[in-house]
């Protein structure tokens, strides 16, 4: 790809300088001082002490909460991208189509994702309402149930009303993601595919995703990132009640530092988060640009 | 192209020295966080809500000098925002919150003696002023408080014919009565073990039971006999299907709206829920009584109260300045003037006695209130380890709700409070 | 295909779209609803199914059914069965019967009655005539020829006609909906007196509904035990429509097979839509009720009663628009910041090979693995040295920060999939590399640019948690903030909350719609692809 064309050595480091500077000013300090928080002493109303070694970390390990929340964390995280991925991409084949009325469609599908997740979240809480939540109107004057429903009734139940919104506002993103990644294919692939006697599946497996794989990386990368990072839903749809049991591990440390004043523990716990991050996104990553790389 | 970055430098860097706050060297300025009570709250303060101007401008017309940096945050990140800033040494001077044990206990507050003028001093009721007191100093001045008392349907129990509950057992009869005869449409009793609100329902069930969060020596005691039987008998009363379904998700506001609705027949609320009603259309004939207890004991009403405090500022020029000014806020505040017309907008009860003439001649229900008032109980916010008691028994009895035995949760929070 | 086959495919496709309307026509007359007025009520305590009890009762209740129907009225037996567990773990039971005179009515009778369902089916069975009238006045005389042959007005009216037939399709279970609102909820609610507001009306409608007005004064009684039962027939409606617009679709190409999957296609889109649109809808109805309407207990009301506009002066009032002026300066040149960053960047990891490439790309991508709240006191304190606290230049820059990374990376993903010939041509004729990317590249890459410009925007617009703890003045406030003061210690005020959420979602639906078509554009605007 490197064209080559009378480049000095250090051009490059110029083009990408704007951008580091960005990112280190605004966002690798503030984290280099959750690095350093985790390690201090912190009060119940925020003042930071002195340096404790691990402390914080063999606290935030020993939390009885933490196992249901961790668990809770990679259902929350593995449901959300993945039903969302594959809800995106079908979604996104079907709006690539002509079609009258794709304009319309595809401007209807912004919707979820702009706006913000406190507000989605506070509307669906506000349908799935037992008393008077617009869910239960509709089902009724259609006729389909009888009764109102309890909408909420074990928090089995919440944790999957809260994977649905959570799947509701990514989906947007993964479908504009595909959708920039298929307008690149060139529509002669396709008719050359047809010609050989292509089926659908075999044009789909061939052609399609080998082409929108990068926009797809991209967006599953950083859907795991968010959506392991997603803070509003959770919080405003439960807090966590009962005692937790709905919690992912943002929300809960959210909960443990501002409520319970645990901040030591809390920030610990956000260091752990981040490396399991790391983790995944970088196996991710690598297996994924490996695959890239080889075509 | 070297041209392009240079000016991409020079942008950023530029953006980042905009410089913020130019204040002149004789003035003052102070950092003050309000918490939202009402939706009328923020016009009050900032907009014209008050007479077509707003409390910040008609200070600082009164008091030339002080500048006021006023923000009205909503309770749901009031927590956030202060101990932020305060990690970053970056504290407000006035602060308007619930809690402030931690606060003082760790030495960010002043007393307030340093900057409440002596007359003020003595307009607080000394009940409320006895609920800041850590080691004999007075740490905070209440703002505001409300009385928790039991409102119920009045049409309903007509209806049916049955009298309000006073003890337990009463309790559970009424409210099998109300779900045979209205087919289980009407929830008889509201409950809330919210992960915001939770610690009011312990309050409530072990008050009225002769427990607690503490016992006659002022140490914890959140396992007690009684406590574990009234959180028990809570939790049955949900089980029984006595109460609204979800009580671990549906919050006051839910309460409040299925009340409104005619909905739910009981619910215990604070005294501004005729208002509340009444803004929200609802026709409901209501009327108010003391909270059922267990038999032999007596109920108690649950008092909430906030307050207003000063933190330290070492960074200030001159103390003795800052500390006038802050005293100014306080007397410009609760001025009968200017505090009246905030209480009665706000539907709470007030902190200062001046107030209390205007109010009562202003609602005649206020008097009956007060009363309830001089016999609450206050949760002992003082102590430092409030936050996690809180969080505690929340999750207690959120965890019994889904099973748990009481007994073992409570022992284990006892045994973290007492480690 | 040759002239006679795609003649004789199209005349096939124009009778199934026939057959289709017939159907649901057929189906309209059926007698789908009926209606049961109870004449007589017996109600048996501690009764179960089968038991002694309950055949004395059953059969003191047939002969009363008998009396009726020697009478001549046509009357059935209804029972109605209600269990329950008490407290004490014990099984109780409530029989119920009920001896009801029935009306059968079919969908046209619901025709120009004035009820709101009447609205619905006349809109259908208009919609269904559009269809019909376009498809044989586009279809005279062109039956034989294909679709892409057609003049512009004939596919204008095959167009029409598909159009016409989504939205009667819609319109079934609207329909549904309507009868089940008035016949049902509304009619229960007025009986138990629960409301009152536009009972009279009501009642004059149905008296001219059921009995052509005869019943007078003495309707209240008979609509006081009225049931109303739908056939789950009148489903069927809706596959039968389906039909008829598989054929219209298929008169495109005359082949059954793209028609089926053209009506698929529609179908899930429409669905699609209504799932996403419905929280919107349920936004938009909550934001014009009065306060009072908001809790809406009683399941009654698909719209507001009354549209309270003034709920919108009111927010303006409390400082909404210049919370959204505050948003749109923050999330523009927050937007503009990261593009201006971003690009150069992701040409130079598409387009440069150099040290460190590798490692740039886990910094960027390491950026975005803490959540804003975790960084929120790092992010106050930079703030503050650097005196952007409480700024909305602070904020701008924040946002920016936070999307390099997908700025950067999509960007990365659309240049590398661009060929570099044009701009290396371009260098060649002399541009320098800064033209080469301005003129050649960008142009090109414009749908990836265009999707990371949307996102940026969309997250800054969004962004809420930094918002908070950043601006401690009202003035300064962002949108997402500024909501918040709607849901304070007292009450929730949810109408003013949607309705500044829906003015707060305007914006940035404008933005997309109008920069969509580049969404698109990418490809025609020349070779691509290496």
């Amino acid at each position: 790809m490197n064209t080559g064309l009378n480049r000095t050595k250090w051009e490059p480091y110029v083009w990408l300088l704007p951008s580091i500077l960005l990112i280190a000013i605004f966002v690798i300090f503030p984290i280099l001082i959750v690095f350093k928080l985790s390690f201090s002493e912190i009060s119940k109303a925020g003042v930071i002490g002195g340096f404790v070694g691990f402390d914080n970390y063999v606290e935030a390990v020993r939390l009885p909460a933490f196992k249901t929340v961790m668990l809770n964390t990679l259902w929350w995280v593995l449901s959300v991208v993945i039903l969302s991925t594959v809800l995106g991409f079908i979604i996104a084949l079907v709006l690539n189509q002509q079609f009258h009325g794709r304009k319309i469609a595809r401007s209807i599908l912004v919707f979820p994702w702009a706006t913000s997740l406190v507000i989605q979240a506070s509307v669906w809480n506000y349908i799935i309402k037992a008393e008077y939540g617009n869910l239960n109107n509709v089902l009724l004057n259609l006729g389909i149930i009888q009764q109102a429903i309890n909408w909420r009734s074990s928090y089995q139940i919440e944790f999957v009303w809260e994977c649905w919104v959570g799947i509701f506002v990514t989906v947007p993103f993964v479908t504009f993601c595909v959708l920039s990644g298929l307008q690149s294919i060139d529509g002669s692939l396709y008719e050359a595919a047809t010609m050989d006697g292509a089926g659908f599946w075999s044009k789909l497996r061939n052609i399609t995703l080998p082409m929108v794989r990068p926009s797809l990386t991209v967006s599953t990368v950083l859907n795991i990132i968010y959506v392991f990072n997603s803070f509003p839903i959770v919080y405003t749809m439960t807090k966590g009640a009962p005692a937790h049991k709905t919690d992912t591990m943002i929300t809960y440390l959210y909960m443990l530092s501002f409520y319970e004043r645990r901040k030591g523990p809390a920030t610990a716990l956000s260091v752990i988060g981040f490396l399991i991050l790391c983790i995944c996104a970088g196996i991710y990553m690598v297996s994924v640009m490996r695959k890239e790389e080889e075509l | 192209m070297k041209k392009l970055f240079a000016l991409f430098l020079i942008v950023a860097l530029m953006l980042c020295m905009v410089p913020a706050a130019f204040a002149a060297d004789d003035e003052i300025t102070l950092d003050v966080i309000i918490c939202q009570y009402g939706p009328n709250t923020n016009d009050w303060f900032l907009g014209k809500g008050m007479d077509g101007s707003n409390f910040v401008e008609k200070f600082e017309a009164a008091n030339p000098g002080i500048k006021l940096n006023l923000d009205v945050v909503s309770w749901n990140d009031v927590y956030t925002e202060v101990d932020t800033r305060i990690a970053n040494d970056n504290a407000p001077d006035i602060l308007n919150i619930d809690v402030f044990a931690n606060y003082a206990n760790e030495g960010l507050l002043m007393p307030v003696k340093d900057y409440c003028p002596e007359d003020l001093f003595g307009d607080f009721f000394p009940s409320f002023i006895d609920q800041s007191v850590i080691d004999d100093t007075v740490w905070a001045v209440p703002d505001l408080a409300s009385a928790r008392a039991l409102f119920y349907n009045v049409d309903i129990f007509d209806e049916i014919g049955e009298e309000v509950p006073t003890t337990w057992a009463e309790l559970q009869d009424v409210s099998q009565a109300i779900l045979d005869y209205y087919d289980g449409e009407i929830y008889p009793w509201g409950i809330d073990m919210t992960t915001d609100e939770g610690q009011a329902a312990f309050a409530y069930y072990t008050w009225g039971n002769g427990g607690g969060f503490v016992d006659e020596n002022g140490d914890w005691a959140v396992n007690s006999a009684e406590n574990v039987e009234a959180i028990e008998y809570a939790i049955s009363l949900v089980n029984d299907g006595y109460t609204n379904p979800n009580p671990a998700t549906q919050t006051r506001y839910d309460l409040q709206d299925m009340f409104a609705a005619g909905k739910l027949a009981m619910v215990i609320a604070p005294n501004q829920l005729p208002t509340y009603v009444a803004d929200k259309g609802g026709e409901i004939n209501m009327a108010t009584a003391g909270l059922p207890a267990n038999e032999g004991k007596t109920s108690s009403s649950v008092g909430v109260m906030d307050r207003v405090m000063a933190f330290k500022d070492d960074s200030a020029p001159d103390q003795a300045a800052r500390n006038e000014a802050i005293g100014k806020f306080l007397k410009f505040f609760y001025d009968p003037e200017n505090y009246v017309g905030w209480v009665s907008m706000e539907g709470f009860l007030p902190a200062v006695n001046s107030a209390v003439e205007a109010l009562v001649a202003a609602d005649p229900t206020f008097e009956a209130w007060l009363d309830v008032l001089g016999g609450c109980q206050f949760y002992p916010a003082a102590k430092a380890e409030w936050d996690q008691v809180k969080q505690g028994v929340i999750a207690a009895e959120q965890n019994a709700l889904t099973g748990a035995d009481v007994q073992a949760e409570l022992d284990a929070l006892q045994a973290e409070l007492t480690k | 295909m040759s002239y006679p086959e795609v003649r004789q495919q199209n005349r096939r496709m124009l009778l199934l779209l026939i057959i289709g309307l017939v159907l649901t026509l057929f189906l309209m007359s059926l007698p789908l609803y009926s209606f049961d007025v109870g004449v007589y009520t017996k109600k048996s305590a501690n009764t179960f199914v089968g038991d002694e009890k309950y055949q004395e009762a059953r059969a003191e209740v047939e002969a009363v059914a008998e009396d009726y129907r020697a009478q001549g009225f046509d009357v059935e037996i209804l029972e109605d069965v209600l269990e329950r567990v008490n407290s004490k773990g014990k099984t109780t039971s409530l029989i119920t019967f009920t001896v009801t005179e029935r009306y059968n009515k079919n969908m046209f009778s619901f025709l120009g009655k004035g009820l709101p369902s009447s609205t619905a089916l006349a809109a259908m069975l208009a919609l269904m005539a559009i269809a019909a009238v376009s498809v044989a006045a586009g279809l005279v005389g062109t039956d034989d020829v294909l679709q892409r042959y057609l003049d512009r007005k004939t596919r204008w009216l095959r167009g029409l006609a598909i159009a016409a037939l989504v939205l009667a399709l819609i319109l079934v279970p609207v329909f549904i909906l309507m009868n089940n609102v008035t016949f049902s909820r509304q009619l229960s609610l007025y009986n138990a007196e629960l409301i009152t507001d536009g009972k009279d009306a009501l009642f004059a409608k149905l008296d001219n509904f059921f009995f052509d007005g005869k019943m007078g004064d003495g309707i209240g009684d008979v609509l006081g035990a009225l049931k109303i039962r739908h056939s789950p027939m009148v489903w069927v409606l809706i596959p039968a429509l389906f039909i008829s617009l598989v054929a219209a679709l298929s008169l495109k190409n005359g082949e059954i097979r793209s028609g089926l999957l053209r009506g698929a296609l529609y179908v899930f889109v429409v669905i699609v839509c209504v799932v996403t649109l419905y929280p919107y809808y349920v936004m938009t109805i909550t934001a014009f009720r009065s306060n009072a309407e908001t809790l809406d207990m009683y399941f009654l009301h698909l719209a507001p009663t009354r549209w309270v506009w003034s709920n919108l002066s009111d927010i303006v009032q409390r400082g909404v628009p210049r919370y959204l002026l505050n948003s749109i300066f923050v999330a523009g040149g927050a937007t503009a910041l990261a593009m201006l960053c971003g690009i150069p960047a992701a040409y130079a990891m598409a387009r440069m090979n150099f040290k460190g490439k590798k490692a740039f790309l886990g910094f960027v991508i390491m950026s975005q693995m803490f959540s804003p709240v975790v960084l929120l006191i790092g992010i106050s304190q930079l703030m503050n040295t650097m005196h952007l606290n409480n700024t909305l230049w602070g904020l701008m820059l924040i946002n920016a920060a936070f999307n390099q990374a997908f700025a950067i990376w999509l960007l990365r993903g659309t240049f590398v999939s661009i060929s570099s010939e044009m701009e290396q041509a371009a260098m060649i004729d002399g541009c320098g590399t800064v033209r080469a990317l301005t003129k050649v590249l960008i142009p090109m890459a414009a749908p990836g640019i265009v999707t990371a410009l949307i996102f940026v925007f969309i997250n800054a617009w969004n962004e809420y948690t930094i918002a908070t703890v950043l601006i401690s003045t009202a003035q300064n406030r962002p949108i997402t903030v500024g909501i918040t003061q709607f849901s304070s210690f007292n009450m929730i005020e949810w109408q003013y909350m949607f309705a500044a959420s829906l003015l707060a979602t305007i914006p940035v639906v404008i933005l997309f719609m109008s920069i969509e078509k580049h969404l698109t554009a990418g490809l025609t605007s020349g070779g691509v692809k290496g």
